[in-house]
């Protein structure tokens, strides 16, 4: 039997929304211990929608299932004496600290890191936040578009005529907690290697802003600042419509397309014209080029073109609804999706591994805990009897 | 103190941007890190987006792209079609603790390069594959880019205006995804090891990761068989919630309010008392049933408003706003200066490149920060070192290896890439604008002398 990379690690996780849980949601699938601490309230996230047969109840967010594999959750109200007590006694013998507070929210409940690093000198105290633990933004408020705006990958997306977009959902929370897990597992290891325990801060902010490719060497190359790209109708890689959704053209990027090839894949012999055999002809010739190209492919069916193109060694691309993402052959060939059974739910089934390790494998053996699940468990183990716990519950500790 | 991760020795055979930035940012953190390249087939990084847009010379030693994803890493040029260049990649993977790589199964299966071959070398290696669909299966071998990826995920289509068609970002976006998740990947791997003993192979498919940051829309369809419709910058939670335009060419700021105050902040900041005193508007239902006419009545505000006094005035106010930056407000930004999110880098004297900013990493460690970085390496730069230094290859073997071209110095067919005047790619409408003093104000605000 396997066991997860990261079996004997045990993580204390305050975190709640999407990028702190994220993290702790890695470390939790591939093997740590895993106790998620979370207000009386609740993490807000059990608010997320979607929710289980659209049924807007705390434990049935689908995202904060997803987000809480493999995790035990207790609640402890840090703003009390005791419930600080409580946690300092759960960092005692732990090795990790994740949250994702606003940067003053910490220290104000008296768990700066001087105060944890006395506690535990070996702890790794780990945090993401909007605009990082330092700096004049520190303390701005942000939302996910906020962040678009402000990393800079807004203003190169969306089209050339209107206003600036954003990728659908949460992508800058789940980048900044990749990037939360990997920073952790860094100290982690550093850790292991030499007793030392560490802070960790990671910027929503800078995830973005470091994923960029050559925007910003634009500027510092050349002086130029890259803007949304107009729609040129006769971009070769430009999206087009198929009779039955969308593709991604790719024809083979660069001065060596030869053109007769593109001709003869699309079977389109209106192509084999003076306006379209070089680059530059068909930049003059765009609209006509595009319109051409538009009604090519609008015969032509997804699946069907994909694969013709692959066989040429053609990197086409497909965009996939969820629906056809879940029947994609590779994906299911993979097992990519996993069905996790909920105690109260049923099957629920997951997004599975973002990557397969063959010596620790991924696993996820529970949905997200009920709030206060493990409360008996834990506090149990801190010596806590059941009149101890009654008094933790009746004082609004837990 | 430097990075964390000295003593770990990665041997990268990568390209682009999925592999090439996972093991920079390992190398940003102490790995030593040897990127593989050829000089049979130049990497298209090296060939666009050159400095100066200048293609005479060593072009191929100027590309932004190259330099952007390979920091901190040792450059090696090694012919794989030729024996003799396998024997040397054998001879790497013996003193190495990772191998990684990001070209389809069918090169690595020609190379003999797979995880059981690399093994009978060094039993303990880890391995990391990056792949657009995954090592294994019908689709393992399809090419694929970034936008690709983004598409098979399900993020593409769930992603553009309200009404319209599906949109994806201009960036190979899901390359950087599997990138930073192959950073967690490794570390994974190597905690394993530290536990074990033991190596391993891991198998990251470019949509996987992706997928598994999409789970509100891929979960709706799994339980409640929904397919979420395109909303552009909506939040279905949240009204006034957009980007809007503001004074300026190509000018906008993201509003978004979560909250009563929230609201009467923006009416405040605006000078609109009477939208604060309107009933219409007096909670998030209502401001959501409203919501069209809000953004209207918004954008007609906000388009007289400079973008980031705007956001300030907003931020002080406790309204989560902010400008949409471009990159040359992001490069000179306050905040990211005070954080030194930007490091000056020094190229080889022989590019005629002054020392310039690159993005450095999203985190900071407070024990184990990283070393001053270095940039990449111009082509072949570290062949003696690696080749005499750690393989002990003597000087005649090393000689017999150049002159038959297994290891150079440049590409045999060199081509960059010569893009438009700036003046005609703004006239295109690719490039925003462009100055010319941009070299100074650089050097002045990152403190660069000479």
């Amino acid at each position: 039997m396997t066991s997860g990379a990261l079996a004997g690690v045990k993580v204390i996780d305050l975190t709640h929304h999407i990028a702190g849980p994220y993290a702790t949601k890695l470390l939790a699938d591939f093997g740590a211990d895993v106790l998620k601490i979370e207000r009386p309230g609740g993490d807000p996230a059990r608010r997320l929608p979607p929710f289980h047969h659209d049924d807007p109840h705390h434990e049935k967010s689908l995202p904060f299932l997803y987000l809480n594999t493999n995790k035990r959750s207790i609640t402890l109200n840090l703003k009390s004496e005791e419930g600080r007590g409580i946690l300092l006694e759960l960092l005692s013998d732990a090795d990790v600290l994740v949250e994702n507070f606003a940067p003053r929210v910490m220290p104000s409940l008296g768990l700066d890191y001087e105060t944890l690093r006395e506690q535990n000198p070996r702890l790794v105290v780990a945090s993401a936040s909007n605009f990082g633990q330092t700096g004049p933004w520190r303390d701005y408020r942000a939302t996910e578009i906020v962040e678009y705006a402000l990393g800079g990958l807004m203003y190169i997306f969306g089209a050339y005529d209107r206003e600036p977009l954003k990728h659908a959902m949460n992508q800058a929370q789940f980048k900044a907690g990749t990037n939360l897990a990997s920073a952790t597992l860094m100290a982690l290891y550093h850790q292991r290697l030499t007793g030392q325990g560490q802070r960790v801060d990671v910027s929503i902010h800078e995830s973005i802003a470091s994923a960029l490719r050559d925007v910003i060497n634009n500027y510092t190359y050349l002086g130029a600042v890259r803007r949304r790209q107009p729609n040129h109708t006769g971009d070769l890689t430009r999206l087009r419509a198929v009779s039955d959704g969308y593709v991604l053209p790719n024809p083979g990027i660069g001065a060596g397309l030869n053109w007769q090839i593109l001709v003869d894949f699309l079977d389109a012999p209106q192509l084999d014209d003076p306006r379209f055999d070089n680059a530059s002809a068909r930049l003059e010739n765009a609209e006509a080029l595009g319109a051409i190209l538009d009604e090519i492919f609008a015969t032509k069916q997804k699946r069907d073109i994909f694969y013709a193109a692959h066989e040429k060694r053609f990197i086409y691309g497909v965009i996939d609804s969820p629906a056809e993402t879940i029947e994609n052959p590779q994906i299911q060939a993979r097992n990519y999706y996993q069905p996790v059974e909920h105690p109260e739910l049923g099957e629920i089934t997951f997004p599975g591994a973002p990557f397969l390790m063959s010596g620790s494998p991924w696993a996820v053996n529970s949905t997200a805990p009920a709030l206060g699940q493990h409360n008996g468990e834990v506090l149990g183990a801190l010596g806590y009897d059941a009149r101890g716990m009654a008094y933790l519950a009746a004082s609004e500790v837990i | 103190m430097a990075g964390p991760l000295q003593g770990i020795r990665i041997v990268e055979m990568g390209q682009l941007i999925a592999i090439p930035s996972a093991m920079k940012w390992l190398a940003d953190m102490g790995a030593e890190v040897i990127r593989l390249e050829s000089v049979q087939r130049l990497e298209s990084y090296r060939t666009d987006s050159l400095y100066h847009n200048d293609v005479d010379g060593e072009f191929w030693n100027r590309g932004a792209n190259f330099y952007e994803q390979n920091r901190n890493k040792l450059g090696l040029t090694l012919d794989l079609s030729r024996d003799e260049g396998r024997e040397v990649l054998r001879d790497l993977i013996a003193v190495a603790d990772v191998f990684a790589e990001n070209f389809t199964p069918r090169v690595i299966r020609n190379f003999a390069l797979e995880y059981r071959d690399l093994m009978k070398i060094r039993p303990d290696i880890i391995m990391v594959s990056s792949t657009g669909y995954g090592f294994e299966g019908p689709w393992s071998n399809f090419g694929a880019t970034g936008p690709a990826t983004e598409g098979a995920a399900g993020l593409a289509y769930m992603t553009g205006y309200k009404g319209g068609g599906p949109m994806m970002s201009e960036i190979p976006y899901t390359d950087y995804t599997a990138g930073e998740h192959t950073v967690s990947a490794v570390m994974l791997a190597l905690m394993h090891r530290l536990n074990t003993g033991q190596g391993q192979f891991i198998d990251v498919s470019q949509t996987q990761t992706c997928s598994a940051t999409i789970p509100e829309a891929l979960l709706d369809w799994t339980v409640n068989g929904r397919i979420q419709e395109r909303l552009g910058n909506e939040d279905p939670a949240m009204s006034p919630h957009g980007c809007y335009p503001c004074a300026g060419d190509d000018r906008w700021i993201a509003i978004t309010i979560d909250s009563d105050e929230a609201w009467y902040a923006l009416c405040r900041v605006m000078g609109r008392p009477d939208w604060a005193a309107d009933a219409r508007y007096g909670d998030t239902l209502r401001r959501i049933q409203h919501r069209e006419e809000l953004d209207t009545m918004l954008a007609f505000e906000t388009h007289t408003h400079d973008n980031h006094e705007l956001m300030a005035k907003l931020q002080a106010e406790g309204v989560a706003a902010g400008a949409v930056m471009d990159s040359q407000d992001l490069l000179f930004n306050e905040h990211l200066k005070v954080r030194r999110f930007y490091e000056v880098v020094e190229h080889h004297p022989d590019t005629g490149m002054p020392p310039l900013p690159y993005a450095g990493r999203p985190w900071k460690l407070s024990e184990t920060p990283s070393d001053p970085p270095k940039a990449a390496p111009i082509m072949g730069q570290h062949n003696r070192e690696i080749l005499a230094g750690l393989l002990g290859k003597t000087e005649a073997e090393i000689g017999e290896l150049e002159e038959s071209n297994v290891i150079g110095y440049a590409p045999l067919t060199p081509r960059g890439v010569r893009r438009p005047s700036l003046d005609e790619q703004v006239r295109q409408g690719r490039m925003q604008r462009y100055e010319t003093n941009y070299a100074d104000r650089v050097r002045k605000w990152f403190g660069i002398g000479g």
